[in-house]
């Protein structure tokens, strides 16, 4: 309905504008694509593909619960802490063998999720508040329960790290089988839809009946187990838990490819395929800078240009 | 119930639950065991070079006093969370119970402000001395001028404040990081022969060890092997996780580098991470890293490591006898530098109960 609107003044700038906030992450990562493979010396290498899919997994992984906050009109600032107390608990709990580590892990995420969305949908507090307190107070509790960092020894645990299936290694597969599972959950389930009307107008959905307090929860508790997965994977692929540093600045990253990806910030739609996109775009970028050995604030700053290209492209929506 | 309160009990519970996590957790055993952590290798001045610069209490105000009655108070700048932190606070701890010397205690989280209003508490709750582990350089001023007015001594440990010594303070104890990286570059240039290509993974940008780091070991390797070459710079935040990424792409770019030079441990334990996944074999990548860590001093017995430059954070021993002698008449130096070992394949296993 907006794209219509729009599209009755400047019917060609509308158009240009929608395809680029919807594409331009596509052409961002295929120019990135030839770039690497014109002037990267050895770019066009499995290994180095492998490398790039292995680093993306947990960035794509948190992104996915960023992508669902985003689209409910909201925002989780605290998955990077949630990571570090994943990483925390992970050790806490590894005694007992790898999987009930991931499930200790995934339970703290899924607590922090539920105070998230407990605070934004049944006391009202704004989620960029609420996530921000669980953000600092998520790391707080991480190093209560961890004070330093502490190595991995189990076999199984390591095996996850640096192991794969037929060259494709276990991160991948499971960043893989998650993006299937959201993308089924927001285009196929009634959850996804009453998300997607709870995004796009929250008064209207409750007029409507839908039980808006519980799926804002839910789409919560699904951002803090997703982090949650993300911790336990860079746990085993970096063998230690290191709560001081793991996942700073995860939320940014997260935000940028889930905004670059083009879903909008107003909420009320989910793009899964971009999310994708936008973080390997990241990942991309990054690895370009770091390849051609570019000063390290010139990441930062490039991260910088690219968020602001895909707020522009964005910006005839924002106008309605 | 309101569902309100419904969730609010429910989310009460979980927490409980998560915040009792401790009493059933089972971590992993650790192998390495802890035990001389805090206590083995206390710091050793360097000989002080011809014309330094002493202080004496004469000089700098205040009165003598029996540093066993005194009360001393310490300000530690970030979290014990990592070795250096952890061993640095211990052993300024085990120093003041083994001369029976009170020592209240401080730490300001990373927060510069923190440090500030601790250093205040300290004095307002009576400390006699201070040794201080500033997180900045500047910004000192309303608390020396506090000091000063109580001719509080203060010792500062790890790293300098800009101000004058014997005069808004009395010395300062630490390591020469530029030295730090010419003697990482002197390890690099025995393993590698003096020519080759290496990488450098930077700390913290912004921060002075990383700026001295960095300066010392491209000065020395620029003089004495002109043949080796600086091929890749980049930072690694001082964290494992970070150092990893960072080597991972540059194996993946620069197959043929010969030695990586970390500026942390934990960098260096990450490129060996990477190393050993990309399926490199010991040795075949020459890594030097700074700090002196347990777990990179068994690195270097494993081959994977070929040396490692310590920063030595035990300046107990060495604060509390500066404090001493200050306080009962005599000379201290108003910089005193500690003498670091290095770790290579011929001390390591002998010394490894000496890393932090």
């Amino acid at each position: 309905m907006t794209d219509t609107a729009a599209a009755r003044t400047a019917p060609d700038r509308a158009a240009v504008h929608a395809w680029l906030q919807a594409y331009g992450v596509y052409v961002g990562v295929a120019v990135l694509l030839l770039f690497n493979i014109a002037f990267t010396d050895h770019f066009l290498s499995a290994e180095n593909f492998r490398t790039q899919a292995v680093q993306v997994a947990p960035i794509l992984i948190v992104a996915l619960g960023m992508a669902l906050a985003i689209g409910s009109e909201g925002i989780d600032l605290s998955v990077g802490s949630v990571m570090a107390l994943s990483t925390s608990l992970v050790a806490l709990y590894l005694g007992y063998g790898p999987w009930i580590a991931l499930l200790a892990a995934v339970l703290g995420g899924v607590a922090v999720g539920m105070v998230n969305g407990s605070l934004i949908a049944f006391v009202g507090v704004q989620p960029i508040v609420a996530t921000l307190a669980l953000m600092v107070g998520g790391r707080g509790l991480a190093l209560v329960l961890l004070p330093q960092l502490k190595d991995v020894r189990d076999p199984g645990m390591r095996a996850l790290g640096s192991g794969d299936v037929l060259g494709v290694p276990y991160p991948v597969l499971i960043a893989v089988a998650l993006v299937a599972v959201v993308a089924f959950t927001v285009r196929r389930t009634t959850f996804g839809r009453q998300l997607l009307a709870i995004g796009d107008s929250r008064p209207a959905a409750r007029l409507a009946g839908l039980p808006v307090r519980r799926v804002l929860v839910y789409v919560y508790i699904a951002s803090g187990a997703l982090a949650a997965v993300a911790g336990f994977l860079a746990t085993a692929r970096l063998q230690a838990s290191d709560p001081t540093s793991l996942g700073t600045l995860m939320e940014l990253s997260a935000i940028t490819a889930v905004v670059v990806g083009g879903t909008p910030l107003s909420g009320g739609r989910v793009r899964i395929g971009g999310t994708v996109a936008g973080a390997v775009l990241i990942q991309l970028l990054t690895a370009t800078l770091v390849k051609h050995d570019l000063p390290p604030s010139w990441t930062q700053m490039a991260q910088a240009v690219v968020i602001v290209a895909a707020v522009y492209a964005a910006r005839e929506r924002g106008k309605r | 119930m309101n569902p309100l309160a419904r969730r609010l009990t429910a989310t009460t519970a979980l927490l409980t639950a998560l915040a009792l996590t401790t009493a059933c957790a089972k971590s992993e055993d650790d192998a390495a065991g802890k035990s001389s952590g805090s206590q083995g290798g206390g710091q050793v001045a360097a000989e002080p070079t011809k014309g330094a610069k002493t202080c004496t209490i004469g000089r700098y105000g205040g009165k003598k006093l029996d540093l066993e009655k005194a009360t001393v108070g310490f300000s530690q700048s970030e979290k014990e969370a990592n070795p250096f932190r952890i061993a640095e606070t211990a052993s300024l701890k085990a120093e003041a119970k083994k001369r029976g010397v009170k020592l209240l205690s401080a730490n300001a989280q990373s927060q510069f402000s923190k440090q500030i209003s601790d250093v205040q508490d300290l004095i307002s709750k009576g400390a006699d001395l201070l040794v201080i582990a500033p997180l900045n350089s500047d910004g000192w001023e309303p608390v020396l001028k506090q000091a000063a007015a109580k001719k509080i001594p203060i010792v500062t440990v790890d790293r300098k404040i800009n101000a004058k010594a014997c005069d808004d303070y009395v010395s300062f104890i630490g390591s020469d990081f530029v030295e730090q990286g010419r003697r990482a570059a002197d390890q690099m240039i025995k393993a590698t022969g003096g020519k080759g290509k290496v990488a450098i993974l930077l700390g913290t940008p912004g921060n002075n060890v990383t700026t001295e780091r960095t300066e010392g070991f491209r000065d020395r390797v620029k003089q004495k092997a002109p043949g080796l070459k600086v091929v890749f710079k980049q930072t690694g935040e001082f964290a494992r996780e970070k150092g990893q990424q960072v080597t991972e792409q540059l194996i993946q770019s620069k197959p043929d580098i010969d030695g990586i030079y970390a500026e942390n441990d934990e960098m260096g334990l990450g490129a060996v991470n990477a190393l050993k996944s990309a399926g490199k074999k010991a040795g075949d990548v020459k890594i030097v890293t700074v700090d002196g860590t347990r777990n990179a001093v068994q690195g270097v017995t494993d081959k994977w490591i070929h040396g490692v430059i310590e920063s030595n954070p035990r300046f107990g021993p060495l604060a509390f006898s500066t404090l001493d002698d200050f306080t009962s008449g005599k000379k201290v130096a108003q910089t005193i530098v500690i003498k670091d070992r290095v770790y290579t394949r011929a001390n390591a296993e002998r010394d490894l109960s000496k890393a932090y």
